[in-house]
């Protein structure tokens, strides 16, 4: 189900296409997905889903002129008049000298074989629909466990999905990449009542790109289950501003911030909190965040980004100093900086401790809320905002007290509220434990003074 | 626009007998339903930035997903050819569902059917007749006029961005249902600077079911997006976050619809209800807001972006009372919910394309006129907050907890709206805040703007709203 000689072949003659037509270069990605999904409800099978994707993207540069074009009708004589008619229509958009292709040296040359990642699994053939079923029926919550001390499961949904996805890019300037990938991935999402007809939903999904290094797949059942539990009766804490651990489940939601403020486009649009602060210091000492795409077997692990430039291991922030911005060719250009990659691949936040606090070898959310004595236990986000302009921010949260070294009583309805470099000026701890399966390698985080609202 | 069957019929490269000969594969294991769902759609864009329209692009998408129901139960597969042979092998990977279920035969509701008899999109050309160069002085005018009213404008950027759908349906019941959905988007963003260095985005973004000329050359709406842009400028120089805490809250009319669609809207949603997993499951028939309170779910509405000649199973667009005076009436129904409660489905049954099974979606959903002065609800708040505009908001709908972003808002005091504020949420309960409304405006709005409703598929929805106040919320601020 990967690529045959007969789709590059595709790839390469929409190239030669783009040139007959009048393009002076072009950039050609081709992808193709096939995923099936068995999904449970309470134990019976609900929905099976299979899908195969396959499509082509274009990117056209035409008498200093540039358009995006995609299709998946693949015959040739499709491909050609939809060609045709992009030149053409690109040749009607405003001229832009910044746009062109990055020059060949700072592209991949390594990335032929689409599996040097140690993304792709070659079970994944082995994979039959009777064990799709089996593995989909094991994802399942057992029936005797769907009632506790004052509450019942009213809704159990599960699945089992796998999917094998190849993607092939090359250009004009001689650049050629593939990628290719397995995934395999169980989920549970459990609806819990109590005696007063109150709900609780909790979900839990774990993935990974070999088969055999899945955990046991009825894990997610019982971890979303006990997580609907522990929610029940919650309240609101008092405000103030108190110290806070933050799930690693949900730390993204404070990462993502920082990286919207370091991508090109926030730069010129003069949306970033981050604009002209490369090589500054400006969040705590602590606060070491790395990309390493190198990181083989990690999901988003790669060659080559999306104009196929080589990605390198490097760092992001520093002890706290800004080292990269993502900037693309396009942008360099506009920006007058020098071009970086287009984004992140496996963004890693490094492990840290702050001062009087002793960093354990199993530094994780136990160890943490132990260290950290007093305060809330972030483990979701609900609604809220971040000022892309000025990095002020306001959150919903949901999650549990920490009293005295231990998790408490859930709360929910409160908010955080704050400035994002002040939040990261007030780390106090990362730990050791990212999840293994998602790109973003973030730990349990800990803050000091931070602004709760109920 | 005309199109007859023969036209969708030539689209896909598919016979009648085909039609049925997939059907009967796809059914060949059991089953009580199945249908088919053919997509063509173009996707065209062009963008002015730097103030030059430099950027465009063109995309296509094709392909035919195919269903077996049996009971509640779904198998779903698709196929990006429509050549018989890849249709029938879908066809058989979506009838795989049939070996499993011991009971799926019962055939659920038929629907009626049609070549597009209703007609919520008005349009006279096709966006695909269009080339990039007809968009140019519209974009470059906005460019232009934004610049002149704010001088300190340092980026600007306009984006026009046009769908354009083929869709053909056919089921089990033998029902043939085509359309062809037109749908457009405007958006406009700004970044001012002023002299103390402070800088703020402003955007505003229109939307509408529409061919190219209702925006190309149109005055008002040049106008319209140019004064939108710029509406909140020196107050969000101006805002402050406000203390927070508990107070009664005024929400605008029109874009706070979003928090009846986030808080309440998906709570009726009967796939939840179904499921037993949304709060309102067995509230049917009890009340669930105060008397004088109505809620609305509506695809008939002309233009308008959540508008549906027919839902994405082929059931007629259709305006769905979900409450009527406080009382709750009507969920939101699929096919599969409506067999599963033995009522008629309501035609929400949607989905992002051919790709994905349908399930039960909103369309445009707002709450009708109260009998309340807009002036008199804001003059009986001692202390509160105004809510002009939310954005990011999020809701649990099995608690049915929801927390909105204030994006542009006033601080109520002593009846009169005063500081702009910033930097807060409103979080609360949906069903609780329900029954906390006690004014409803006369001035109902619906707000045209590009939603997008995310619940695992991106699906094209509106919303609206009278001005209300809710007696107590938590407004987080200080």
């Amino acid at each position: 189900m990967r690529f045959t000689e007969e789709d590059i072949e595709i790839a390469r003659f929409c190239l030669e296409e783009a040139k007959r037509h009048g393009a002076a270069d072009a950039r050609v990605s081709l992808s193709k997905c096939v995923s099936d999904t068995y999904s449970m409800r309470d134990g019976e099978l609900d929905s099976v889903n299979h899908s195969a994707d396959c499509g082509i993207s274009i990117g056209l540069f035409v008498d200093g002129r540039r358009g995006n074009y995609s299709t998946n009708r693949m015959e040739k004589d499709t491909l050609s008049r939809f060609i045709r008619n992009a030149v053409a229509s690109t040749r009607l958009l405003a001229e832009e000298k910044a746009y062109r292709l990055p020059d060949a040296d700072r592209c991949a040359k390594n990335a032929t074989e689409g599996t040097e990642m140690g993304l792709f699994d070659e079970k994944y053939y082995q994979v039959t629909d009777q064990e799709r079923l089996r593995m989909s029926k094991a994802t399942c919550l057992p029936k005797k466990k769907y009632r506790g001390e004052g509450w019942k499961v009213v809704n159990c949904e599960s699945e089992y999905m796998d999917s094998i996805s190849d993607s092939i890019t090359m250009d004009t300037h001689g650049f050629f990449g593939r990628a290719s990938e397995t995934t395999f991935m169980i989920s549970c999402e459990i609806t819990i009542e109590d005696r007063e007809g109150n709900k609780y939903n909790a979900y839990d999904w774990d993935a990974d790109s070999f088969m055999d290094k899945l955990p046991r797949p009825g894990i997610c059942a019982e971890n979303a289950l006990k997580t609907a539990i522990s929610q029940m009766n919650p309240g609101k804490s008092r405000g103030g501003r108190r110290k806070m651990v933050v799930d690693r489940k949900v730390a993204s939601k404070l990462v993502a911030p920082i990286m919207n403020a370091l991508y090109d486009s926030s730069l010129i649009n003069k949306t970033s909190f981050l604009m002209d602060k490369q090589d500054q210091k400006v969040f705590s000492g602590l606060l070491t965040l790395m990309d390493f795409p190198m990181a083989k077997g990690l999901p988003g692990a790669r060659l080559f980004d999306f104009e196929g430039v080589a990605t390198e291991d490097r760092p992001i922030i520093e002890n706290g100093v800004i080292k990269t911005y993502f900037v693309t060719t396009y942008y360099s250009e506009k920006l007058n900086i020098p071009p970086t990659v287009s984004s992140p691949s496996v963004p890693t936040l490094m492990p840290c401790a702050a001062e009087g606090m002793e960093m354990k070898d199993e530094w994780d959310l136990d160890a943490i809320v132990k260290a950290v004595g007093n305060g809330v236990l972030v483990t979701g986000f609900n609604g809220g905002n971040c000022n892309d302009t000025t990095g002020d921010f306001s959150y919903g949260i949901e999650g549990f007290t920490i009293k005295n070294g231990k998790i408490g009583k859930p709360v929910h309805e409160m908010l955080i509220t704050g400035n994002f470099l002040e939040l990261w000026n007030h780390l106090l701890a990362a730990g050791n434990d990212p999840r293994r399966c998602t790109r973003w390698q973030l730990p349990t985080l800990a803050f000091e003074d931070v602004s709760f609202s109920a | 626009m005309t199109r007859d069957k023969k036209y969708y019929l030539d689209t896909f490269r598919v016979t009648e007998p085909m039609l049925d000969r997939l059907i009967a594969t796809a059914m060949s294991n059991g089953g009580g339903y199945s249908d088919l769902y053919f997509e063509y759609s173009t996707f065209t864009e062009v963008t002015l930035r730097d103030g030059q329209v430099n950027l465009g692009g063109f995309h296509e998408d094709y392909g035919v997903g195919i269903r077996v129901l049996c009971g509640d139960k779904t198998g779903y597969a698709f196929s990006e050819s429509t050549r018989e042979a890849d249709m029938l092998a879908a066809a058989k990977a979506a009838g795989v569902i049939a070996l499993s279920v011991k009971d799926g035969s019962a055939p659920g509701h038929r629907a009626g059917c049609g070549v597009r008899s209703n007609d919520f999109y008005p349009q006279k050309e096709s966006w695909r007749e269009c080339t990039n160069d007809m968009f140019v002085p519209m974009m470059t005018e906005i460019d232009r006029r934004i610049r002149e009213a704010e001088p300190r404008a340092v980026k600007v950027l306009v984006r026009l961005s046009a769908t354009e759908s083929d869709i053909m349906m056919y089921n089990s019941f033998r029902e043939l249902t085509c359309d062809f959905r037109p749908i457009y988007s405007l958006v406009v963003s700004a970044t001012i600077q002023n002299e103390k260095g402070q800088t703020v985005n402003c955007n505003a973004n229109k939307s509408f079911r529409q061919g190219p000329e209702c925006v190309i050359g149109n005055e008002a709406l040049i106008s319209e997006m140019v004064a939108k842009t710029l509406k909140y400028v020196d107050d969000s120089f101006e805002a402050k976050r406000p203390k927070g805490g508990q107070m009664p809250v005024v929400m605008g009319a029109g874009a706070s619809g979003i928090l009846l669609h986030e808080a309440m809207g998906h709570a009726f949603e009967a796939d939840f209800i179904r499921k037993g997993s949304s709060i309102f499951t067995g509230k049917m028939g009890q009340r669930v807001c105060p008397e004088g309170i109505t809620i609305i779910d509506d695809a008939t509405i002309g233009a308008n972006r959540g508008a549906c000649n027919y839902d994405d199973e082929g059931v007629a667009g259709q305006k769905t009372v979900m409450v009527r005076d406080g009382i709750l009436e009507s969920f939101l129904h699929d096919r599969i919910s409506a067999a599963h409660f033995g009522v008629a489905p309501t035609g929400n049954g949607r989905r992002e394309c051919f790709r994905n099974n349908p399930i039960p979606r909103m369309r445009a959903t707002y709450m009708e006129n109260g009998n309340c002065n807009p002036a008199d609800i804001i003059a009986s708040v001692g202390k509160g907050i105004y809510v002009d505009e939310f954005g990011n908001g999020q809701v649990k709908i099995g608690e049915g907890d929801f927390t909105f972003y204030v994006r542009n808002g006033y601080l109520i005091e002593n009846g009169r709206l005063t500081r702009p504020v910033k930097d807060i949420n409103i979080i609360g309960n949906g069903p609780q805040a329900l029954t906390q409304i006690s004014m409803v405006g006369n001035d109902a709005t619906i707000e045209d703007s590009s939603w997008t409703c995310g619940k695992g598929q991106s699906v094209a929805v509106s919303c609206g709203m009278p001005t209300v106040l809710v007696n107590g919320l938590t407004v987080g601020g200080e």
